[in-house]
């Protein structure tokens, strides 16, 4: 006599027409990244650069004898230019696994056996690292631009620097958009999530060094191109709109920016497929 | 006695994974039968000396087994795990765990071909790991067990993945290492499966031992326990009528388009079923359930006694 | 019972060998290897053309003083503690996240032998693959007649490559033993700390590894006690610590 699992019952709840799975792997990967302690620790770290400029601001506002510490372009200039270093950690920390740890688990062929798309499975991902990202970047930044406005208590700082609040913008966006989309591709290449670490932080910090020593070998600035890091500063400084020294690289840079994304949706179009072929 | 535990217990941080375990394993095959979250990986784990205990103690072979080393020429462990140096063929794995074991490359060679050709991957030896199927995983993962031909062999849901008909040839296989002269310890959850391998049997549940001994035992109890059985059916009074004509229904009640019934000889009773709904007597059933057909009802009942 | 260290981890080493040689992840040592010698390629023909100067802090250089800038800004600052962070710590958490070292805790050997097994082997193809880079280099940018007197310095920047593959090697694969998540925190040391220690006042110094590189007999000693002291500990604590494997 057949017995039946009565386990199973067919949803007949109501059903969205177009899912918004890019959200709810974005939200599942966020959640599960904040239970981890020590990436809040990594984190709320993060925002320890934010905590001295804040500081720094209120005694620029509020004692005369430290106003040499009141803000300037160049306060967020350089504050995105620390944060390089908690971007670099924090993608590490959260991008490696992104794709890696799904391929390892055999769990990419599951996701997209559902009814989501391969950019649904590739945005979700890519905005679980961007929002993480944004807020030690984007969000410190514009706080910091608000605690400008709250301690000098007008708006003649804004009316003065009215390119401020878009070129933080674009600059930690563009930050954020390298650096999410390098750590995704090369997380797609593997199936472990330390090696997609280790090809992240050998890309960023090898190329770094290369283009220091050839730089300094040849004295010729073109070599910051092989560096996608330094290629961004230097798009960085024009953004802030300081006179860069490599100044006739910009439109190179650009392109060199330009083409490392490419590049990296190129990866991931060829690497994010529901089949895998085994030699 | 090859293996034996006292008062052993183990906890994950608040977790229980084993809870004063006293147990003492015979010589030949033994079946450890547990739902999912019992405590078998658990206990097998710490027999194998890949967990401490937090509590108690483990002998294998009359010594402890935690930084024993020369305890593993006589143990082989087919851990759950689907994991595997995939890059790996079959062959040049076994081969590099059978050196490890102190062989010659000779040796380790040999004993390599015999173990593949024992689990039946002899002609895809030479095939990267990351190549095989499921079934193949888990063979390829028996292999490394017996590799070096182990007096004791402990196997952890050694039959998952597997198909039917290589189910039955590893129950078969496991059998013949029993009446080899091996010690094997298997875990699974699947009564039916240790039945085929052994009549000794230790049922666990919530890291305990609910049960050992043997497994016609365990049957009776389940035979003795009441079965529920839910039947739908065009005319439940009509099939409750013939049902009750027999002695095998203790309880009857009705629920909206079927009937539930107890029954104290479940074989019996569903013989007489089957007679019923061949007939056509009572009408048509369309569907027959028995909720308490499964290990969990079990040991709900056992764990209750 | 028979040895249960030295002959195991040989057998160890042999198996570990073969898997850092002939896998993937060698790819990434050999073009971290491989990069030095493109560049010095570019280099030389870059001098040999005149189409480029060398220049550090306003002095045109030679050839042969760029050599030692390559070792200490490529090599000592980024390849050999990279390699060592990148292979050393994954050498026993690789086998963790995995689950395959299960199957290395049932065999019949210390466990301690499979972290010197493991170790052994890294050490051997780290060596054999970075210091050949080192000498190409040199051979490379530096004039066959120059070389005579420049020996003693090749000799002593490989053993310094040598040196620094060792200690960092053993001190993150004693942080891969211990530590759910090596790799970050070795990258914090090696690219946070060491830079940053290097320019702090007092002995803070001394707390990196990249100091005793520099530090003649005296570092040369502390980094062999270091590399000596970290394998111990990784082989201790192996012994005694037990993992719990993700399911």
């Amino acid at each position: 006599m057949p017995i039946r699992d009565q386990g199973y019952q067919r949803y007949r709840g109501d059903r969205m027409q177009r899912g918004r799975a890019w959200w709810v792997i974005a939200r599942t990967g966020i959640i599960e990244r904040l239970h981890r302690r020590r990436f809040l620790a990594l984190l709320l770290f993060a925002w320890s650069p934010f905590v001295v400029h804040a500081v720094q601001l209120y005694l620029g506002a509020t004692i005369v004898r430290a106003a040499f510490l009141a803000a300037t372009e160049d306060t967020f200039h350089t504050f995105l230019t620390q944060q390089r270093l908690f971007v670099f950690f924090i993608t590490i920390y959260a991008g490696a696994g992104l794709i890696a740890s799904d391929r390892q688990s055999n769990a990419l062929q599951i996701y997209l056996s559902k009814p989501i798309t391969r950019h649904d499975y590739i945005g979700g991902k890519m905005l679980t690292l961007a929002i993480f990202l944004v807020a030690v970047t984007w969000v410190p930044a514009m706080m910091l631009l608000l605690l400008q406005f709250l301690f000098s208590g007008s708006l003649e700082f804004f009316l003065s620097h009215p390119r401020l609040v878009p070129a933080i913008t674009l600059a930690s966006m563009l930050q954020v958009a390298l650096a999410v989309m390098t750590m995704v591709a090369l997380s797609s290449l593997s199936r472990s999530r330390r090696f997609a670490a280790m090809l992240y932080a050998g890309l960023v910090i090898f190329a770094a060094a290369l283009e220091r020593v050839l730089e300094t070998a040849t004295g010729s600035p073109a070599w910051i191109l092989i560096s996608p890091q330094n290629t961004l500063l230097l798009v960085t400084d024009a953004i802030f709109g300081e006179p860069p020294e490599k100044a006739a690289l910009l439109a190179l840079a650009v392109a060199a920016l330009a083409g490392v994304l490419a590049a990296c949706a190129l990866v991931l179009e060829r690497r994010v497929r529901a089949v895998d072929v085994v030699a | 006695m090859i293996i034996a535990t006292d008062r052993l217990s183990k906890w994950y941080g608040h977790v229980s994974g084993l809870n004063d375990v006293t147990v003492a394993l015979p010589e030949g095959i033994t079946g450890l039968l547990g739902p999912n979250g019992a405590g078998k990986s658990t206990f097998m784990k710490i027999v194998t000396g890949q967990l401490r205990p937090s509590a108690g103690s483990v002998r294998v072979f009359g010594e402890p087994i935690w930084g024993n080393a020369a305890q593993y020429h006589r143990l082989g462990f087919c851990p759950e795990q689907d994991a595997f140096y995939e890059h790996m063929t079959g062959r040049e794995w076994l081969e590099a765990l059978a050196r490890l074991h102190g062989m010659d490359n000779a040796t380790a060679t040999a004993s390599a071909g015999r173990a593949l050709e024992t689990v039946d991957l002899i002609d895809v030896a030479d095939r990267k790991i990351g190549g095989f199927s499921k079934g193949m995983r888990q063979r390829v993962k028996l292999a490394q067990a017996i590799v070096h031909d182990p007096a004791l062999l402990i196997l952890d849901e050694p039959l998952s993945g597997m198909d039917p008909i290589m189910r039955r040839r590893t129950i078969r296989l496991i059998k013949d290492w029993g009446r080899a002269g091996k010690s094997v310890v298997v875990s699974s959850h699947i009564l039916h499966e240790i039945e085929a391998m052994t009549a000794n049997i230790v049922l666990m549940h919530n890291g305990r031992i609910v049960a050992e001994g043997d497994v016609h035992q365990i049957r009776g109890l389940i035979d003795e326990h009441p079965h529920r059985v839910w039947i739908r059916a065009d005319d439940p009074h009509a099939v409750a009528r013939h049902l009750l004509a027999g002695d095998e229904v203790s309880s009857v009640r009705f629920e909206e388009g079927a009937v539930v019934v107890e029954t104290p000889k479940p074989d019996a009773f569903y013989s007489r079923l089957t007679r019923i709904a061949a007939s056509g007597e009572a009408g048509a059933i369309e569907e027959v359930t028995s909720p308490d057909d499964n290990l969990q009802a079990v040991f709900t009942y056992l764990v209750k006694q | 019972m028979r040895d249960p260290v030295v002959a195991p981890a040989r057998r160890m080493f042999e198996l570990a060998l073969g898997e850092m040689l002939w896998g993937r992840r060698a790819v990434f040592m050999v073009l971290a290897a491989g990069a030095p010698i493109l560049l010095a390629v570019v280099m030389r023909l870059a001098f040999a053309t005149g189409s480029a100067e060398f220049i550090v802090n306003g002095n045109r250089i030679d050839i042969e003083s760029m050599f030692g800038t390559a070792i200490s800004l490529l090599y000592l600052r980024f390849i050999v503690p990279a390699l060592g962070v990148f292979y050393g710590s994954a050498l026993i958490a690789d086998e963790i996240e995995d689950r395959t070292i299960t199957y290395l805790f049932v065999r019949p050997m210390a466990r301690g032998a499979i972290v010197l097994g493991k170790y052994l082997a890294y050490l051997v193809c780290v060596i054999a693959i970075v210091l050949p880079s080192a000498a190409l280099v040199f051979f490379i940018m530096v004039p066959l007649a120059g070389m005579g007197t420049l020996i003693d310095m090749l000799v002593r920047d490989l053993g310094r490559i040598a040196l620094g593959l060792a200690a960092y090697g053993a001190v993150f694969l004693c942080a891969g033993v211990s530590l759910k998540r090596p790799l970050v925190g070795g990258l914090i040391f090696v690219f946070g700390w060491e830079p940053v220690a290097q320019v702090l006042p007092g002995y803070l110094r001394r707390l990196t590894i990249a100091y005793y590189l520099q530090a003649g007999a005296v570092g040369v000693a502390v980094l062999i006690a270091v590399s000596v002291a970290a394998v111990a500990l990784a082989m201790r604590t192996i012994e005694q610590r037990e993992y719990i494997l993700e399911q």
